[in-house]
């Protein structure tokens, strides 16, 4: 395998680590193909730190002797060791905000190890990541993957078939890439239209179908903006599409992800809107939303401000206002709140879209489903929720989708079926995992990689007994009612549990966390028995 | 009482009907009054609630001698006001006879509880005269030489909160004999030599000596408490004071007595100017801890700033900074991390003495959170009523003064929100540790109204000695009663008991949070999701008792088979404690400094 070609030390012995909540230890560091090993030299100790590659963001290497620290850490360390050459330190920067410091014995061995940490941890080959050699001896490769499918979301929704039905159009990819095989859209549209429309939206996502709202029968829709450019190209298929989609009804809502602006300046790039000459009974609705390297400097400056370990944490709270994370949070909520709105209270159906429609249109059809829908809010129908809608490599927008989630249940304690844990656990999944859940950007993708068939489901998994139990909410009350959060800046907290995860105070809550849920359980188990 | 009301109305309808079905209408506005026994109607009116959240209201105002109520008369709009008069610090007029403007002619209303309240009357014929003066009145009694509404009320509770607290019983938990190791301090208002502690009184602002707080039950290390010495600009000294707290170091043999000065240093030193200081070198084995926590003028006006941005509306576009700028919550992490540093010094075998200027407001907070860290009796809801019937209001935080009771003197420099801060405090623990405390949220909440209500005697006076020339225990009610006769609402059903523990909350600005369901509870818009929440956890502590009670039968049943070879055979009855988790052994959780 090629993998050895970039492990030119495999094993050093005598580093210390260093890791948050534990005092430092000294040990075998050991990387390997997908993996760094560090293993404690004092026995009784046993502890082991087994870290994918792939979490690690990235590697600080400085050559500084430190053997005064060393031998501060270690007073009754012989002096035959101090005669050891110069030690170098790597700080390891993990993808899930852990910190490491690793002092290693020897220049060369320690530049060996970063080197390998750097190629091994951005492999760009998805075949080459780990899911793809992970064999649990308890699972098997012929278990099912996945919990759904769209035809057995199409077949569940039986009010759904008089006016929608299920196209495989897209059964090779041809018509939109990063769309699955089958896709629900108006009964009244034949596949050739769809086949028009697709050629008019970006990266050929036409207007598919996600939610439909059992309490008054109106839809969600999405798709990509459409391409009517600088000179205002219509397509008719396209119009007909959505006219069909709001049949009987007079008008739908739009709700475009670009301020009014922005969507009137992606005209000159070939993109553009609907305008409301060709699609008279829709209403756009224009709500700023930040996208890509916004985002992520948003969360980089958060993610430092966190991190930031100087005792004298002055202006904590402006530092947190600074990065703009909460008002990314805030926005979210109240677009997905808008949609919500626009389906329940004012009983219409409507499309969502930004430029292509992978981003902050998942994110908010995804929220807006959990604020209506009852069913999405249990263990498996969140899940499923986020297979159907939202599956993809990471992405800061999913971090900001489970900080909403987050705040959703902080806000509303009783209402969801899972905890924190479980969106602590996908958070970390997301950015690297055994699984191969979260690999790929597309069902295309996944196809050609054959991911479903070398990889084993995190869902899955996820949802067997015991692993289920941990996820849930002991204070879970189903609740026929939508959800609305509250989107003042008052109502939103930072979400402790992920950004400031590697403290003493948030191990301590989720330990209590967890005593609750198995208090509750256990209680629930005698009382009623 | 005859009514003028319909005398200026202009609502044609009610003009025209007859009194009785005036009474009638009255009636079913504001039918879902009860009034508290004892409680009387002064006067009612049509009125306009100008709601910061709903607009313009009409509806019905009630004003009794316990409680201004509203209600509006449009279904639409559901408003409810209940606002204890206790709780109104401030009542003005608003507009004159020719303002312009719609609704610009009313009452303004400032109360103590983080709300104003502003209503319009019709402009004609000083329709607001009466209003205002018998609110003005009944909202200030203590000014009009009425009695405060505790000593009015009627009310009957099944438990009697004023035996909640007893100092000697409460010694005995502390597993302090008395007149046994430590006799010097607690013996100090029977026993001690007369003249010798009269030497240290004269040498402590106010005459308040250090006396014992608490005592640690294994280490016998106690925190006292007392006010400054009067060391003055002369850098006075005295010798019964030096050894008093040398006695008190004494009394567990450790090496070193620390006094913890709640203040900021500069603060310190500028009180000898007044003839106030702190104790120097003279002071052998004592070392001296600033813990820079501000006056009661620095948080009140923190805690102003706190409601200008809150109330009516709340900052949206900058709030973080605009909360920053309060400080309010630094405060709160300065006063944590004091009592922190107070408890950790007593956690490991030290004496302490805790003292600010006079003693009695930020020497309280800090005594009172360092023992519920370090005592998990206070932690019980019980323990909590002890702990504040003892360190805040038998000690003397001056209740009336900081509160301003009955008093219409609002901009009176003496009242500050200490006893808020507290509680503030108290709930930012219970946050960091949701299975250490009995109490929930409720209770903090119910504390809080019932301080500024007047209903209840229990945060009445100043100090005990005006508590007893007017005979608070006999004739007013405590809020004890209150609570303890319906405990249900006020428990957390994930208690979960650890004698012994210490607990250590982190005074660090990224893990406290402000206390939105205290502070900004008036918004409707931010309200969070209590009542379901509450509801909720009623269910949940009823299938706990369910569950205790069937391992209960299940020991029974197992001990009566095992007959003499269970251990556990002689054990007491397994309380919520025994059983529910797996106890899980936590290491204390390390302070920031």
């Amino acid at each position: 395998m090629e993998f050895s070609e970039h492990i030119k030390t495999a094993n050093v012995e005598d580093v210390v680590l260093q890791q948050p909540l534990h005092p430092p230890s000294k040990g075998t560091l050991c990387i390997t193909s997908h993996h760094l090993l560090f293993s404690d030299r004092e026995e009784d100790s046993g502890r082991q730190v087994l870290l994918l590659l792939r979490n690690i963001d990235a590697v600080e290497k400085s050559s500084v002797e430190n053997l005064v620290n060393y031998f501060g850490l270690f007073p009754n360390a012989g002096r035959s060791d101090r005669a050891t050459e110069s030690s170098g330190t790597l700080v390891i920067k993990c993808k899930d905000l852990r910190v490491l410091q690793l002092e290693i014995p020897g220049m060369e061995q320690c530049l060996n190890i970063a080197q390998s940490i750097e190629t091994l941890s951005c492999l760009a080959c998805v075949a080459e990541m780990y899911p793809f050699f992970y064999r649990p001896s308890n699972a098997s490769l012929r278990d099912q993957w996945g919990l759904s499918t769209p035809e057995r979301h199409y077949t569940e929704m039986e009010a759904l078939h008089e006016r929608w039905r299920l196209s495989t159009v897209n059964q090779d990819y041809s018509v939109c890439p990063s769309y699955p095989p089958a896709v629900i859209v108006p009964k009244a549209i034949g596949d050739d239209a769809l086949k028009m429309a697709a050629k008019f939206r970006q990266g050929g996502r036409f207007p598919v179908l996600c939610y439909y709202h059992r309490k008054n029968g109106m839809v969600i829709l999405r798709s990509s903006q459409p391409l009517t450019g600088a000179n205002r190209k219509r397509c008719i298929q396209d119009e007909l599409l959505l006219q069909a989609a709001i049949e009987g009804s007079d008008k739908g809502y739009i709700i475009d992800t670009r301020s009014a602006q922005q969507a009137q300046q992606a005209r000159m790039m070939g993109g553009g809107f609907e305008s409301k000459s060709c699609y008279s009974s829709w209403k756009r609705l224009h709500r700023h939303m930040e996208r890509g390297k916004t985002l992520q400097e948003s969360l980089i400056k958060l993610v430092e401000a966190c991190g930031d370990k100087s005792p004298n944490m002055d202006r904590w709270l402006s530092k947190l206002e600074n990065s703009k994370w909460l008002s990314h949070v805030q926005t979210a909520l109240s677009t997905a709140g808008l949609l919500a709105e626009c389906v329940e209270r004012d009983g219409r159906s409507v499309l969502v879209h930004g430029s292509e429609g992978t981003g902050s249109t998942l994110l908010i059809s995804t929220l807006a489903q959990l604020i209506m829908d009852p069913s999405c809010r249990t263990l498996e129908g969140f899940l499923t929720l986020l297979e159907r809608e939202f599956v993809q490599q990471e992405c800061p927008v999913f971090l900001l989708l489970l900080d909403c989630v987050w705040q959703l249940w902080y806000q509303f304690p009783l209402a969801l079926g899972f905890s924190e844990a479980l969106l602590l656990r996908l958070a970390t999944e997301a950015y690297s995992s055994d699984y191969g859940t979260f690999l790929c950007n597309s069902d295309m993708e996944r196809c050609a990689l054959q991911v479903k068939g070398k990889t084993h489901c995190l869902f899955r998994v996820l949802l067997k007994p015991r692993e289920r139990e941990q996820y849930t909410n002991p204070l879970y009350e189903p609740n026929e009612l939508a959800i609305w959060p509250s989107v003042h800046p008052q109502s939103l907290q930072l979400w402790r549990g992920f950004f400031l995860r590697w403290t003493q105070q948030t191990l301590h809550l989720e330990l209590v966390q967890e005593d609750i849920r198995n208090m509750v359980i256990e209680w629930g188990k005698l009382a009623l028995s | 009482m005859a009514s003028p009301v319909s005398v200026y109305n202009s609502n044609v309808l009610d003009a025209h009907i007859s009194s009785t079905s005036r009474e009638s209408l009255k009636m079913e506005l504001l039918a879902d009054v009860t009034l508290l026994p004892g409680e009387e109607r002064i006067i009612d009116k049509d009125i306009i609630y100008i709601c910061p959240f709903s607009g313009a209201v009409k509806g019905k105002v009630l004003i009794t001698n316990y409680r201004l109520y509203f209600k509006s008369s449009d279904a639409d709009v559901a408003v409810t006001l209940d606002v204890p008069l206790g709780t109104i610090s401030r009542v003005e007029k608003m507009g004159g006879v020719s303002s312009r403007g719609e609704n610009s002619y009313g009452l303004d209303i400032t109360c103590k509880d983080m709300r104003n309240l502003r209503f319009a009357l019709k402009q004609e014929g000083h329709s607001r005269r009466d209003i205002f003066e018998l609110l003005f009145k009944h909202a200030f009694p203590i000014s009009h030489g009425l009695p405060l509404f505790a000593y009015v009320t009627q009310e009957k509770y099944e438990e009697n909160g004023w035996s909640v607290y007893r100092p000697v019983e409460e010694l005995r938990r502390q597993n302090y004999e008395l007149c046994d190791t430590y006799p010097a301090v607690l013996a100090v208002p029977f026993k001690c030599k007369e003249e010798d502690l009269r030497r240290v009184a004269s040498f402590r602002s106010r005459g308040r000596i250090p006396v014992l707080s608490w005592i640690h039950r294994e280490n016998r290390a106690a925190i006292a408490r007392c006010s400054q010495p009067l060391v003055g600009m002369s850098g006075k000294r005295n010798k019964d004071d030096e050894r008093y707290l040398d006695l008190i170091r004494d009394a567990n043999d450790t090496a070193k007595l620390t006094i913890y000065d709640a203040r900021p240093n500069v603060n310190a030193v500028a009180n000898k100017a007044t003839g106030g200081g702190y104790e120097g070198d003279e002071y052998h084995n004592a070392e001296l801890v600033f813990l820079d926590i501000h006056n009661i003028h620095v948080m009140r006006e923190s805690l102003k700033k706190l409601k200008d941005i809150v109330y009516p509306n709340v900052e949206e576009s900058h709030w973080l900074s605009s909360l920053e700028s309060t400080h309010w919550l630094e405060h709160i992490k300065l006063v944590l991390s004091g009592a922190i540093q107070v408890a950790d010094k007593v956690s490991s075998g030290n004496s302490v003495v805790v003292h600010c200027s006079d003693g009695w407001d930020r020497t309280a907070q800090l005594t009172s959170l360092a023992m519920l860290m370090l005592d998990s009796h206070y932690r019980t809801l019980k323990g909590l009523q002890v702990l504040i019937e003892k360190e805040w209001i038998s000690f003397g935080h001056k209740f009336t003064s900081r509160i301003g009771h009955g008093d219409k003197n609002h901009a009176d420099q003496d009242r500050s929100p200490i006893f808020v801060q507290f509680m503030d405090c108290v709930w930012q623990m219970s946050k960091q540790f949701p299975t250490a405390f009995e109490f929930n949220e409720r209770l903090l909440l119910t504390i809080l109204e019932h301080l500024y209500s007047c209903r209840f005697g229990t945060f009445l006076y100043n100090c005990e000695s005006a508590r007893e020339q007017n005979a608070l225990r006999q004739k007013t009610v405590s809020l004890w009663s209150l609570v303890n006769s319906k405990t249900d609402v006020y428990l957390n059903p994930f208690y979960t008991p650890e004698s012994g523990r210490v607990l250590y909350p982190v005074a660090s600005m990224r893990h406290l949070e402000l206390w939105v369901t205290y502070y900004i509870r008036w918004n409707p818009r931010i309200r969070q999701q209590q009542s379901p929440v509450e509801q909720r956890y009623l269910e949940l502590l009823a299938l706990r008792d369910e569950y205790i009670k069937k391992l209960e039968e299940l020991r029974l049943s197992d001990s009566s088979r095992l007959a003499d070879d269970s251990p556990g055979a002689d054990t007491s009855s397994p309380s919520p404690a025994s059983s529910p988790t797996r106890q899980r052994h936590y290491t204390h959780l390390h302070t920031p400094f």
